[in-house]
C-alpha cells in the first residue's frame, strides 16, 4: 500500500504564479506553477516521491492531485507549502467561527502518491465541481 | 508616466508604450506588474448572458433585472475599482437594500480598522523611505506580492535620514513560517514561527523588551532581537496575511507589542494590502457607513456584521454581483460553490473561474490602463491616475451607474 503522510499545508505567493495568473487562469503556466506542493526533504522520503511525482491530496473539504516539488527551506517535516490558487482552496474549508478568517494557513490534509495514469487535477475540473 | 495597480504600492514612476495592441516597451516594471500590463490583450471578457454574446445594452439589462427582483443581492469585489467606482456600488447598495463586502473581510480587515480608527499608529511609506532604519516583514514577503516595496521604500533607497541606506543603516527582520524570498535577503534577522504560532513569538517578543527570559525560540537570538528593537531609532512593521490569519482574534497582542515598542522608541504600522484599493474601499466605507466592509443595507440603515460578510452572505443571498474578483479562484470552495449556483453578475475587463461561472458578463475598462480615477495607496496616500490606453470599453463606474439607472 502507498504511504501516507499528514501534513499541514500553509498557502503562500509566489511572482512568478501570480504573473501566470494574471495572464491566464485557464494556461499551462499557470496549471504547473499552482497545482503544486512543496515539501521537507524526509516527507519525499517518506512518501518515495520524487520531483514531479503526482501526489493525492486530500481532507474532509475536498481533494487534489498535484505535482510534488522539494523544498528548498531548511528542515521542516510535516509542513508543506502551496501558492494561493483555486487548487489550495479546494482544500480550505469554509466553516468558521463567527467573525474568523477561513484556514488558508493552516490546511490540515493528508498526502499519497497516485496511480502513474493519473492526471494533475485540471481546471476544468475545478470549474465542474464548483458548478455541481 | 503611468500609474502601475498591479498592487497598492501603485508605483507611479511607470513608462509603458503599447504598439498594435501589444506592450512594446516598459521601464520600472516588476514582473508582477510586467503581468499585469501584458494582460490588457489577453483574454478579455465580451457581454454575455447565459453564455452566449450579446450586446453590452442587453447585460446590463439583465444585471439590473436581476439584481431587481432579488430579495437580497450581494455585491462583492471592490478591492480593484476606483474610488469612483466604489461610490457609485455604495450608492447602488443602499437603493437594492443589499450586503456589500470586500476582500478585506478575509485578509486584512481586523488590522485596518484599527489602522483606520488610530489604535494602531501609522505612517506613509515615504515617511519610512526617510526614517526607517529597521523594518519587520511579519507573515509577508515582499519580494513575492510587492515587488518594488524594498527598492522604494524599505529596505534599498536613500532616504532624507537614510543615507547609507542598507549598506549601513537599515535593517529588516522577517518572522515567517517558511525562509520566503525575503527572508533570504535578511537571513540575519530571520525568526520561523510554526503555524499559528506568531502569538507565542509576540509574547516572547515582550518577554525580552521587559527583561524577562522568552519561553519560546532560541534564547540568545531574541535577546538579540531585542537589543536590535531597542536599538531602533524609527521602525516600521508590515503585517502580511501570514501574522493576520494566524493571530485571528488575537489581535489586541499586536496592539499591546507595538505599544511597548512605541514607549521604547517609534514604531508605526502599515498593513501589507494586497489589492490596489482595497483600503480606499475600508476607508470610503468608514466614512459612509461607520464601517470598514461586511455592511448590509436592507431595512435602510447600515448594519455591520460577520453575517454580512461574503463568506456567510454567498449562502443566504439570491443573487450577487462581483466586480473586479475572482471569488472562485480565491475564496474556499464552499464559498465559490455557493456562489457558482447563484444568478451571478460579473463585471470584469478579464476572463476568470468567477465570469465563466456568471449569468451575465459585463466587460469593463481596466483601471490604470484604460481608465483613469483614484485610489488609495497601502498607507493612505491618495492616488489619482489618468488611463494611458484609448478604449470604448465602459469604466466600472459607468457600469455600476447605468445599471442604477436601468433599476
Ligand atoms: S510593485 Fe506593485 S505597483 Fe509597483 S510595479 Fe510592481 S505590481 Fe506594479
Amino acid at each position: 500500500m502507498a504511504a501516507e503522510v499528514q501534513v499541514t499545508i500553509v498557502t503562500v505567493r509566489d511572482i512568478f504564479q501570480d504573473e501566470a495568473g494574471r495572464k491566464s487562469r485557464f494556461s499551462d503556466e499557470y496549471k504547473n506553477l499552482s497545482a503544486l506542493i512543496i515539501l521537507d526533504k524526509q516527507d519525499m522520503i517518506r512518501l518515495e516521491a520524487k520531483d514531479g511525482q503526482k501526489l493525492l491530496v486530500k481532507n474532509d473539504v475536498g481533494s487534489v492531485i498535484v505535482a510534488a516539488r522539494t523544498s528548498e527551506d531548511d528542515m521542516h517535516p510535516g509542513l508543506a507549502f502551496m501558492y494561493n490558487s483555486p487548487w489550495s482552496n479546494q482544500l480550505v474549508s469554509d466553516v468558521v467561527c463567527e467573525g474568523s478568517i477561513p484556514e488558508f494557513k493552516n490546511i490540515k490534509a493528508t498526502l499519497s502518491t497516485t496511480e502513474e495514469n493519473m492526471n494533475i487535477t485540471r481546471i476544468s475540473e475545478l470549474q465542474a465541481r464548483m458548478q455541481s | 508616466m503611468a500609474i502601475c495597480t498591479g498592487c497598492s504600492l501603485l508605483c507611479e514612476d511607470i513608462v509603458a508604450t503599447y504598439e498594435n495592441g501589444a506592450l512594446t516597451h516598459v521601464k520600472n516594471l516588476c514582473r508582477k506588474g510586467h503581468g499585469h500590463f501584458q494582460a490588457a490583450f489577453t483574454e478579455r471578457t465580451v457581454p454575455m448572458i447565459d453564455g452566449e454574446q450579446v450586446t453590452l445594452d442587453s447585460a446590463i439589462a439583465k444585471a439590473a433585472e436581476i439584481l431587481k427582483s432579488a430579495k437580497s443581492p450581494l455585491l462583492y469585489g471592490w478591492s480593484n475599482s476606483t474610488l469612483e467606482a466604489q461610490a457609485a456600488g455604495i450608492k447602488l447598495a443602499e437603493k437594492l437594500g443589499a450586503t456589500m463586502d470586500g476582500t478585506s473581510s478575509f485578509c486584512q480587515g481586523i488590522l485596518m480598522e484599527r489602522i483606520l480608527s488610530g489604535k494602531i499608529p501609522s505612517c506613509t511609506l515615504d515617511d519610512v523611505r526617510n526614517y526607517a532604519d529597521t523594518s519587520i516583514f511579519w507573515g509577508s514577503d515582499p519580494s513575492s506580492s510587492h515587488p518594488r516595496h524594498l527598492s522604494r521604500f524599505s529596505y534599498y533607497p536613500r532616504g532624507e535620514k537614510r543615507q547609507k541606506s542598507y549598506e549601513e543603516e537599515r535593517t529588516c527582520i522577517v518572522v515567517d513560517v517558511r525562509k520566503s524570498a525575503t527572508a533570504r535577503l535578511c537571513s540575519n534577522y530571520y525568526f520561523r514561527v510554526a503555524p499559528g504560532g506568531d502569538a507565542e513569538f509576540m509574547e516572547a517578543i515582550l518577554a525580552v523588551l521587559e527583561g524577562k527570559i522568552p519561553k519560546v525560540g532560541d534564547k540568545k537570538k531574541m535577546i538579540e532581537l531585542g537589543s536590535r528593537l531597542k536599538k531602533t531609532k524609527w521602525g516600521a512593521i508590515f503585517p502580511g496575511p501570514g501574522m493576520i490569519y494566524s493571530l485571528q482574534d488575537k489581535m489586541e497582542l499586536f496592539e499591546r507589542l507595538v505599544a511597548k515598542l512605541n514607549e521604547i522608541t517609534t514604531f508605526k504600522v502599515i498593513p501589507m494590502v494586497g489589492h490596489y484599493n482595497m483600503r480606499g474601499f475600508n476607508e470610503l466605507m468608514l466614512e459612509k457607513t461607520g464601517f470598514i466592509n461586511s455592511v448590509s443595507f436592507k431595512g435602510g440603515a447600515a448594519v455591520h456584521g460577520p453575517e454580512h460578510s461574503a463568506m456567510a452572505a454567498a449562502k443566504t443571498s439570491d443573487a450577487a454581483l462581483v466586480i473586479g474578483s475572482d471569488p472562485l479562484s480565491a475564496l474556499p470552495f464552499g464559498t465559490a460553490h455557493a456562489l457558482a449556483r447563484l444568478p451571478l453578475i460579473a463585471i470584469d475587463p478579464r476572463r476568470s473561474l468567477t465570469t465563466d461561472a456568471a449569468k451575465v458578463v459585463i466587460p469593463s475598462a481596466i483601471s490604470g490602463l484604460e481608465t483613469g480615477g483614484t485610489a488609495v495607496r497601502m498607507d493612505g496616500v491618495k492616488i489619482k491616475f489618468e488611463p494611458i490606453i484609448d478604449t470604448n470599453l465602459l469604466s466600472d463606474e459607468q457600469i455600476l451607474t447605468r445599471i442604477m439607472e436601468a433599476i
